[in-house]
């Protein structure tokens, strides 16, 4: 039998609330195609991270997240069949898969006039119009919804233009943003009157204000939140982090994003207080430091944990810094809120970053949570078809090493005496793929952690008070 | 040996030995900046008294040291660009320009500035998309661009000094365009491989030598009085950067003639103009944002049908086949390469479109493929024979 057909494992999560992620997803799917069935609701292609979902809330519109179709093939091991019919018409497998997914699916709906056979939870929608977003990063971004026009082409798209200064060591990019943000905000208010097109709408700016108002407030408070992960043992990991991204990268804008935080707080809190772990006995307290996740391959954190390591913290998905510590100017706008919280948030690190010789904003962020979460090591998942996030990893790592040499160990020195001296975290890259199963092999990945577990043990029994 | 044998014989001894005239002006005090893609704004480097130099990778020499910082999911043109700046092939550039291209450029931009240590390090952010917001954001990202180059040679770089740098970038691209213009004879009088490499080493002078040496080529090219080739298929190549020639030897010593292009440092480097008549800034933002037709620009599809689109996106395409009357076009991509991936079925549907036959090969810049695409260029030529 085929991998790709083989059922996985469900993982087990630490969390009630992370349970309860894979219906809010289904609903939401299903939620899509209901919508446009009933077709009174406009719906919209996008990408997640894009701060755009307040204007698109409050104008009605339903988005379709794409990325988030494509991960669900993935989870589900059923994006095979997309990926072999994008390739057939001509895309290279070394592209995004995400995107290659996706294609390959519209293409097959468009080509059928319905959704294609036994498509999970229903498929994905034929959207009304396409937000896409050319960024600092993701050249699918761009990409993806303009190859998709060949297939949809009475599909209209508005791409939305999003930099943000990159870190200068030498240069303070304060100097600089205020361009920056009277261009944001410019393609923001582009985005308004697209919208306002497509759906024949003005926008409310007063409900807009609202819904600023709540993505600040669930901003906050998926900090606090997942500050809250700091505790000994650590009480949900990066295995479960990853269902609990969904109502922040999917469902910003909504009550029920915000609901779900308090009550993923409350558990948290609960759990400290019983003194209870993501694990029973943990031995270890791992950064996952950087990449998406392989999908289809989430039983990996169940088996890091079955190690006694835990993942208190993780650079994927956590897109959010408390508003309270972004250093932006204050404005009753909502378009320049957004925009401001957008460069806010691409710029954190950077102060700290200029304050560390050599450091650099990622690696500033991996030393912050290093040192905040009291981790042990650091774990890096490089997907071979997504240069935007995993382009970087290898040269954080050295980088990091090179600056930060957080553990003290005793080495035999010349005079036969141990000496005490710091060395770097141990790190572990696994290498698949987000969604391409093929590139997997749980053997490999397995051993691969197994080691690297070794290390872990080894240091720690090696460490100096 | 004749003259014209002499500057073919030193552009050949500037492509083998890429960088040796940047090496001797920065021994002399020159300041040297390298660069990778048609996005980096020439005339600022130049008008701030410094040698914009592009960089070369090598398809011959395996990749070793830049694996150990750089993911091997990374463009391998970039990738190779890397290992050699990091093995100490470019060590006389005083600095880098890297714009806000494709994502193995923008992503690989703390391992570039961090690992080489050159003085002189700088970001051009480049808009995504042609609208006139951008253009105003633009020109502020070209005056911080300008600004550092004035912090790097401590002198003020006036729009005067870009006016002038404008008129001899705009020079050397007429120059270029005659050399294209005998490639329209058939069979062509100058072939793709001396076009090419003589490009590439264009690239890595001074401006007023690159000028020079053109003007030299151009005067030993005119003095053919007819083509020394054999009329075979006349191709275009369409794609990145291709900086190696052995693309185009293959096809050149199958009987084929690689007559005109649409890769980055053919065509799409030397083609666009920068306005003289218009303020400086204004101009270069209109050259390098609207003018440069790179798959990583998104354009609106004003048409709003798929035919209306490719033909607004790939027009150059088949402004350059009609005019240079190809038999056959070879869209040649690298792998990982997503501006250019997403667009291979429309550039497919596009061809199809101006009935021009097309092979599409995705290689891995690496003289390990020559066997395979020998085979596979060989077939498509019989083809369209």
């Amino acid at each position: 039998m085929a991998e790709e057909q083989r059922k996985p494992k469900k993982r087990m999560t630490a969390t009630k609330a992370a349970a309860s992620i894979g219906p809010m997803v289904k609903e939401f799917i299903t939620g899509t195609n209901r919508a446009r069935a009933e077709g009174k609701r406009k719906l919209a292609y996008t990408f997640i991270v894009c701060h755009h979902e307040e204007i698109l809330r409050a104008m009605d519109v339903l988005p379709v997240w794409t990325e988030n179709f494509a991960g669900i093939c993935g989870v589900k091991r059923a994006a095979e069949r997309f990926l072999q019919k994008a390739e057939s018409l001509g895309f290279s497998r070394s592209l995004c898969t995400y995107a290659l997914c996706g294609l390959g699916f519209d293409q097959w709906r468009e080509e059928l006039g319905e959704m294609p056979p036994d498509a999970p939870w229903g498929g994905q929608a034929r959207p009304d119009f396409m937000i896409s977003s050319g960024q600092i990063l993701c050249d699918p971004r761009t990409k993806w919804y303009q190859a998709a026009q060949q297939f949809m082409p009475d599909v209209p798209i508005y791409n939305i233009d999003l930099p943000h200064p990159l870190f200068d060591p030498k240069k303070d990019h304060r100097e600089v943003w205020g361009y920056y943000h009277k261009y944001i905000v410019d393609q923001l208010r582009g985005l308004v009157s697209f919208v306002e097109e497509q759906t024949g709408k003005k926008m409310d700016y007063d409900r807009l204000r609202e819904l600023v108002a709540l993505s600040d407030r669930t901003w906050n408070l998926v900090h606090e939140t997942y500050e809250l992960r700091q505790a000994v043992p650590c009480p949900m990991g990066t295995g479960d982090a990853m269902n609990t991204m969904v109502p922040l990268c999917f469902m910003m804008a909504t009550q029920e994003a915000y609901d779900f935080y308090v009550n993923l707080k409350q558990e948290l809190e609960e759990k400290i207080a019983r003194g209870e772990g993501e694990v029973e006995d943990e031995k270890y307290r791992l950064l996952w430091g950087g990449g998406l996740p392989a999908w289809y391959a989430l039983n990996d954190f169940n088996y890091l944990n079955s190690k006694g390591a835990s993942f208190p913290a993780e650079t994927t998905y956590r897109m959010v810094v408390p508003i309270y510590e972004m250093d932006i100017p204050e404005t009753d706008d909502p378009i320049e809120h957004i925009a401001w919280k957008w460069l806010g948030y691409w710029t954190h690190w950077y102060d700290k970053a200029r304050n560390r010789p050599g450091s650099e904003p990622d690696v500033e962020r991996l030393i912050e949570y290093i040192e905040n979460y009291k981790i042990d090591g650091v774990v890096m998942h490089l997907a071979f078809s997504c240069r935007t996030w995993h382009v970087g990893l290898i040269w954080q790592l050295h980088q990091l090493a090179k600056i930060y040499r957080p553990i003290p160990v005793l080495m035999l020195g010349g005079n036969g005496k141990g000496d005490k001296v710091q060395r770097e975290l141990p790190s572990l890259i696994l290498e698949s793929d987000i969604i391409d199963i093929t590139s997997y092999s749980e053997m490999d990945t397995r051993n691969k952690i197994d080691a690297f577990i070794e290390t872990l043990e080894s240091v720690r029994q090696t460490k100096a008070a | 040996m004749s003259e014209k044998t002499a500057v073919m014989s030193r552009v050949d001894r500037y492509y083998e030995d890429y960088g040796l005239r940047a090496k001797e002006l920065s021994r002399e005090g020159t300041k040297i900046i390298g660069y990778i893609c048609s996005f980096v704004p020439l005339e600022m480097i130049t008008a701030a008294g410094c040698v914009p130099f592009r960089l070369r990778g090598n398809i011959r020499e395996p990749i070793t040291k830049g694996d150990t910082l750089m993911e091997t999911i990374v463009c391998p043109f970039i990738r190779s660009c890397f290992d050699l700046a990091l093995k100490g092939r470019y060590d006389f550039l005083s600095g880098m320009v890297i714009p806000h291209a494709c994502d193995s450029m923008v992503r690989g931009y703390s391992a570039w500035s961090f690992s080489l240590e050159l003085p002189y390090f700088h970001f051009v952010n480049i808009p995504s998309v042609v609208k006139e917001s951008s253009f105003e954001f633009f020109q502020h990202e070209l005056n911080a661009y300008r600004n550092s180059l004035e912090d790097l040679v401590k002198k003020p770089v006036t729009d005067a000094d870009l006016s002038s740098a404008i008129k001899v970038h705009n020079q050397n691209r007429t120059k270029v365009r005659a050399l294209y213009e005998f490639r329209k004879a058939d069979p062509p009088i100058l072939s793709g491989t001396e076009l090419s490499k003589t490009l590439v080493v264009a690239a890595s002078l001074p401006i007023h030598e690159s000028n020079e040496l053109l003007d030299e080529v151009l005067a030993e090219i005119g003095t053919r009085q007819e083509s020394p080739f054999q009329p075979g298929p006349r191709i275009l190549i369409d794609g990145p950067c291709v900086d190696n020639m052995e693309l185009m030897k293959i096809i050149e010593d199958l009987g084929g003639h690689v007559v005109t292009d649409t890769i980055c440092n053919g065509t799409r480097d030397n083609w666009p103009r920068v306005n003289e008549n218009k303020a400086p800034l204004t101009a270069i933002a209109n050259r390098y944002l609207a003018g440069i037709n790179c798959p990583k620009t998104y354009r609106e599809n004003k048409a709003g049908t798929f035919e209306g689109d490719i033909k607004a996106r790939f027009g150059d395409i088949g402004y350059f086949s009609k005019s240079f009357k190809v038999d056959g076009a070879v869209l040649y991509t690298y792998k990982f390469c997503d501006p250019f991936g997403f667009e291979v079925p429309a550039r497919k549907a596009y061809y199809e479109s101006i009935h021009v036959p097309l092979l599409y090969l995705e290689d891995l810049y690496s003289a390990g493929t020559i066997g395979q695409l020998k085979t596979r260029i060989q077939a498509f030529l019989e083809m369209i024979e």
